[in-house]
């Protein structure tokens, strides 16, 4: 299967129109069968990737807009595969858990076409489609918290629309300019992400197209100051939006980072590491504070999820193979582990239609399979060494570390503060004498939750143990990654700051 | 040998994947059954390695690669030498004997499965800090004890928080998680010594740091001294990292006799003493290690003193020791240490094991001025906890005797009188405290019988379990010459000076003189009733002692509860306050300007020109600007 990639983006597509014509009482075997057959797609793309390449594999390219230089590219390289497959799994596990809630087709088609949105945003090369299935995938999304939501859900889903659109705005704006560039330079017009690559931008330029591109991949993060539609959204969502938010949406904003930011600017990266690192280590602190605080259970998840992408930004803007490929390994452990922890939350919602920690208490009592796998999850979100967690936190500090000492021993304060805020809602909810009656009857984990939640906690397990399989491609493609920047950097600094491995520096 | 180590490592994870199982189910004997047998199969493996080490050598094997990227490479490699044969053998043989035990005294619990489990998993954890041969291997047994001592010192998840005057400890899932943040608050240091090395060294493997060791900058070394410090600071709860320890006793008891007495809690010593090319290039730390420990060593002991909570005195006594250990360790006497924390083991675990039997047999009840004359009805326990007391204090001829003595050799012969003084006087608080314990509950008047106990002797089995840490709590200390050959293969062999040497018999004397004295005055005090003086009990140094000179009520005033109410501040008034409404704002000003100029849609014609007019005139006007200017 040459166009793997595009049987990928199409599939759910063609799935999502038929599913218009299924008749309401199949439409969960139908979706549950999509989603399966697309996440066995991603396992195949996986299984037929060559790991030892850290290049873009899978290509296909075929000209929409030639005189603007506008193409249907794609491919995917190491950074990019498992979020694909994470993307399909997320989407599976989300739709096997959706209980019985009203107009459930429309939930199931609106979930189809956001893995249209995603799957084209992780694998598109072109900037131009690659932004077309980034804003795309905003609409299933605002339809899935402001149809499904809760109370408040048209103001969380306005909010979640027009702030990360109006980031994407500016973010296109700084496309449009590097496509004036490139043909400044060339005399070709071209929105490949491959040109773009080879374009060496004045150090100046560089600076500006930075911001330009942060500043839409820092709302969708979302990173301190622009982070509070978020726990609206979350605190709106159906559980399934909330489960696709955390995992998979928010990962856009970093990817942007290592697809554009790093590769493109490499020389303005390296000269803003400061200002990044110092609101990346605002979101560690302030966030894991202000989860402390929450009283919904919901919440606490949701403002540790901006706590966790703080150190994704950290390992990110390292510099380092080590670093970057630690970030890459969080986005996929975060989409995991807050997934569940989001689908936990709402397995616990649909008994006793609260979140608010003060209505629990004594759970692990009654219900001892779910706080058997909460604790799994929460040991994962704390970073525990042996669970998925600990492997990426602890590359991306260990590479922040040659950037900056002082600054990871205070993004490492996401080490304590994290597990201050997660013991403390297991304490309120799992521990103590159950003191409501209501609680007294609650039934544990039923089959559909389980179908779910165990697999998650096998991969949570199996990944914290062995995580080569999917550390190789991605620290493949990462070194080739700096190598490259390393060989585009023009200021001293950079060329300083970035950090080669022996190991690729001995293969040349 | 591959196999054999796999074998002591693997046995115990065995075990509690099996427990767990049956985790959910009512009881199930063959799940302790079985967790003990793989113990025995641990610890059996464990003496064989320690036969392979002493007569062949070390065993190093590779199971597979763990994190890869970049430069760092981190596999799953087990190094087994003669610090971690002992260590091995050490911690199998207390884990099966408390294993054992645990099956007693577990036997009416509904969790019983579910202790197995975590018992054993525990186990596994501790096996892998110290089979690593790698600063992250040891770092995932470094948090797996955590977790497992979270898991069971919270074991009894279902008991509600009280207030501080009624238990010191407010809850065991209160008590659960400070343990467990108190230690992550040290792991973040140790995290930083472990970047420093990985990015000066290139490697986390133990052989190639220590042989990097003369290559490093000596701010560098002392850095790495100092963080890894930290986190054993963290895990042997040192000051001011001490309080969750005497809190962790709301665990089990055979949960504070094996993790928070004799194994988990000396990881720190371990790291150490593992740590020992590094630290001895930098004496400076290793001294600040020594002076931390001392003051441990006393500062612990004094709240002992008058405590009246039976397992919080024996948890003061643990950290107390523990001081003695990093005394030893931070002066050079790496050995020493060893033997201390081996002998500490036996003699401690065995103590913890015999306030079980009292537990069992006072159903619960943990205040020592409530008991009393209790040799008369539990005369096997009495008699064990009366060993361990011997042999905390440190009176010949017992284990403890043999190697307290060693680490006031140390201090004296290394001219620092200062730590060999307040450790001489904390042998004589340490004699003091113990024997208070041992009069109060054993001896003197039958207090118990007011409060309606019915006290009696645990299961036979029970006490025979105990045996094997009675007959070392004696012995130990007699394979010293041994001992000393055995690891001195490999940790620098630490003699004393002839000066030192000649002063012995008078050092041996003073040191004996003063734990005789202290068992001594509490015989008088205490052997036959218990007298209590309410102007004592409310004098200030009193009180201060018996709050444990206010540090928890402390660290809740300066860091828990300011902590909680910034954080609400950060949620309340600057996220929704500040943050969010400046977003909102944004969206105000720009919904409330359209509404404003909505206006000029009026649907006039001439109104329209009028703008257009306005607006290509204000064009004009930029257009000559930029031209002008430019």
């Amino acid at each position: 299967m040459e166009n793997i990639l595009s049987v990928l983006i199409f599939f759910p597509l063609v799935a999502a129109l038929l599913g218009f014509l299924v008749k309401p009482q199949s439409i969960r075997a139908y979706g549950i069968t999509v989603a399966a057959i697309e996440f066995v797609l991603t396992l195949w793309l996986w299984m037929s990737f060559d790991a030892s390449d850290g290049g873009f594999q899978f290509i296909e390219f075929f000209p929409l807009v030639s005189s603007f230089g506008i193409n249907y590219y794609l491919g995917v390289d190491g950074i990019s595969l498992f979020i694909v497959v994470m993307t399909a799994l997320m989407t599976l596990l989300g739709i096997v858990t959706l209980g019985e809630v009203k107009k459930l087709k429309n939930m199931i088609i609106s979930l189809l076409f956001l893995e249209v949105a995603m799957v084209g945003v992780f694998v598109s090369l072109d900037a131009i489609v690659f932004y077309l299935f980034w804003e795309f995938s905003l609409v299933p999304m605002l339809y899935i918290i402001g149809y499904w939501g809760g109370e408040k859900r048209l103001y969380a889903a306005i909010k979640f629309f027009l702030y990360t659109f109006a980031g994407s705005l500016i973010m296109l704006v700084g496309m449009l300019y590097v496509a004036y560039v490139y043909h400044e330079v060339t005399g070709n017009w071209s929105f490949s992400l491959t040109d773009w690559y080879a374009l060496v931008l004045p150090i100046s330029v560089q600076k500006w197209l930075f911001w330009a591109f942060f500043l839409g991949f820092a709302i969708k993060v979302p990173m301190f100051p622009f982070h509070t539609w978020l726990p609206y959204a979350h605190g709106q969502a159906p559980t399934i939006g909330s489960v696709i938010l955390a995992a998979v949406l928010l990962k856009m904003g970093t990817y942007g980072f290592v697809r554009f930011s790093l590769p493109m600017f490499p020389d303005a990266s390296v000269a803003y590491i400061l200002p990044v690192g110092v609101i990346a280590i605002i979101m560690i602190i302030y966030t894991a504070m202000v989860a402390y605080a929450q009283k919904d259970m919901k919440q606490v998840v949701a403002y540790s999820s901006i706590s966790h992408m703080g150190v994704i930004v950290l390992g990110t803007f390292a510099m380092n193979p080590e670093g970057i490929a630690g970030s890459v390994f969080l986005m996929l452990s975060h989409g995991i582990v807050s997934g569940a922890l989001f689908l936990l939350v709402g397995v616990i919602y649909d008994r006793r239609h609260t979140k608010l920690m003060s209505e629990f208490g004594g759970l692990a009592a009654v219900m001892p399979k779910y706080a058997l796998i909460f604790g799994i999850m929460l040991m994962a979100s704390v970073g525990l060494p042996l669970t998925i967690g600990f492997v990426g936190e602890y590359l991306s500090l260990a590479g922040f570390f040659k950037v900056s000492p002082v600054m990871t021993a205070l993004g490492g304060f996401s080490v304590i503060l994290g597990a201050v805020y997660m013991l403390s809602l297991y304490k309120k909810s799992f521990f103590g004498p159950v003191t409501k009656e209501e609680n007294k009857v609650l039934p544990d984990l039923n089959g559909r939750e389980l179908a779910a939640l165990v697999p998650l906690a096998a991969i949570v397990v199996w990944l914290g143990v062995y995580p080569k399989p999917v550390l190789g491609p991605i620290d493949t493609s990462v070194k080739a990654l700096v190598q490259f920047m390393d060989t585009k950097a023009q200021t001293p600094e950079a060329k300083r700051v970035i950090h080669v491995s022996k190991s690729t520096k001995e293969a040349k | 040998m591959e196999g054999l180590v796999y074998t002591a490592l693997f046995a115990p994870l065995a075990g509690s994947l099996f427990a767990a199982l049956f985790g959910m189910r009512p009881k199930t004997l063959l799940t302790g059954v079985v967790t003990s047998l793989l113990l025995l199969v641990s610890f059996i493996a464990s003496t064989a390695l320690l036969w392979h080490v002493m007569h062949v050598g070390p065993v190093h094997v590779k199971l597979m690669d763990w994190i890869v990227a970049g430069d760092m490479s981190i596999p799953f490699g087990f190094n087994v030498d003669q610090v971690t044969a002992v260590m091995m053998t050490v911690v199998t043989l207390v884990s099966t004997v408390v294993h054992i035990y645990s099956n007693g005294y577990m036997e009416h619990d509904k969790g019983f499965n579910r202790f197995f489990s975590y018992l054993s998993a525990f186990v596994f954890s501790m096996l892998v800090l110290v089979m690593s041969d790698n600063f992250l291997g040891l770092f995932i047994g470094w948090e797996g004890v955590g977790v497992c001592s979270w898991l069971l010192i919270g074991f009894w998840y279902h008991k509600p928080d009280v207030t501080r005057d009624e238990n010191p400890s407010i809850s065991p899932s209160w008590a659960a998680n400070e343990a467990f943040i108190m230690n992550r608050i040290a792991d973040l240091g140790m995290l930083i010594g472990i970047f420093l090395i990985y990015w000066n060294v290139g490697s986390l493997q133990y052989d190639a740091v220590f042989a990097a060791v003369p290559h490093l900058s000596h701010a560098l070394l002392v850095a790495i001294g100092v963080f890894l410090f930290i986190g054993a600071m963290g895990k042997s709860a040192q000051f001011p990292l001490h309080t969750w320890l005497a809190d962790a006793m709301e665990g089990p008891t055979p949960v504070s006799a094996l993790i928070h007495a004799a194994t988990m809690v000396t990881a720190g010593v371990y790291l150490v003493i593992r740590a020992h090319p590094l630290y001895s290039a930098v004496p400076g730390v290793g001294y600040f290690v020594a002076v931390v420990g001392t003051f441990v060593a006393i500062f612990a002991a004094s709240m002992a003193l008058v405590n009246r909570d039976l397992k919080r005195i024996i948890a003061y006594s643990t950290l107390s020791q523990l001081g003695y250990m990093f005394a030893a360790a931070g002066l050079g006497a790496y050995w020493v240490a060893l033997f201390h924390l081996a002998a500490h083991a036996f003699f401690k675990a065995l103590l913890f094991l015999g306030a079980g039997n009292v537990m069992h047999a006072m159903h619960d009840e943990l205040d020592i001025f409530k008991m009393g004359g209790l040799k008369k009805v539990m005369k096997w326990t009495y008699i064990y906890m009366g060993v361990a007391s011997l042999a905390l204090a440190g009176i010949w001829p017992f284990a403890g005797f043999y190697s307290k003595d060693t680490i006031l050799e140390v201090a004296f012969n290394e001219h620092t009188y200062g730590i060999w003084f307040v450790l001489w006087l904390t042998a004589g608080l340490t004699a003091f405290y113990s024997f208070r314990l041992v009069f109060l509950a054993f001896w003197s008047d039958e207090r118990y019988k007011c409060y309606g106990f019915h006290p009696h002797e645990v299961q036979r089995y029970v006490l025979w379990a105990m045996f094997p840490l009675g007959l070392l709590a004696v012995i130990f200390g007699w394979y010293k010459e041994e001992f000393v050959d055995f690891v001195t293969g490999l940790l620098p062999a630490y003699e004393v000076s002839e000066h030192t040497h000649h002063m012995l018999p008078i050092l041996v004397t003073v040191t004996l003189a003063i734990a005789i004295g202290g068992i001594v005055v509490a015989y008088v005090m205490y052997h036959k009733r218990l007298k209590r003086s309410e102007k004592v009990e409310a004098s200030l140094p009193y009180r201060i002692l018996y709050n444990q000179y206010y540090i928890p009520i402390l660290y809740e005033k300066v860091f828990a509860k300011p902590y909680a109410e910034l954080s609400d501040i950060a949620w309340k008034e600057i996220d929704l306050q500040v943050v969010d409404a400046t977003v909102d704002g944004i969206a105000k000003v720009v919904e409330e300007s359209g509404d404003a100029t909505r206006r000029m849609q009026s649907g006039n014609l001439s109104d329209y020109l009028k703008w257009m007019a306005g607006g290509a005139i204000a064009l004009a006007i930029l257009a000559v600007i930029v031209v002008a200017n430019g």
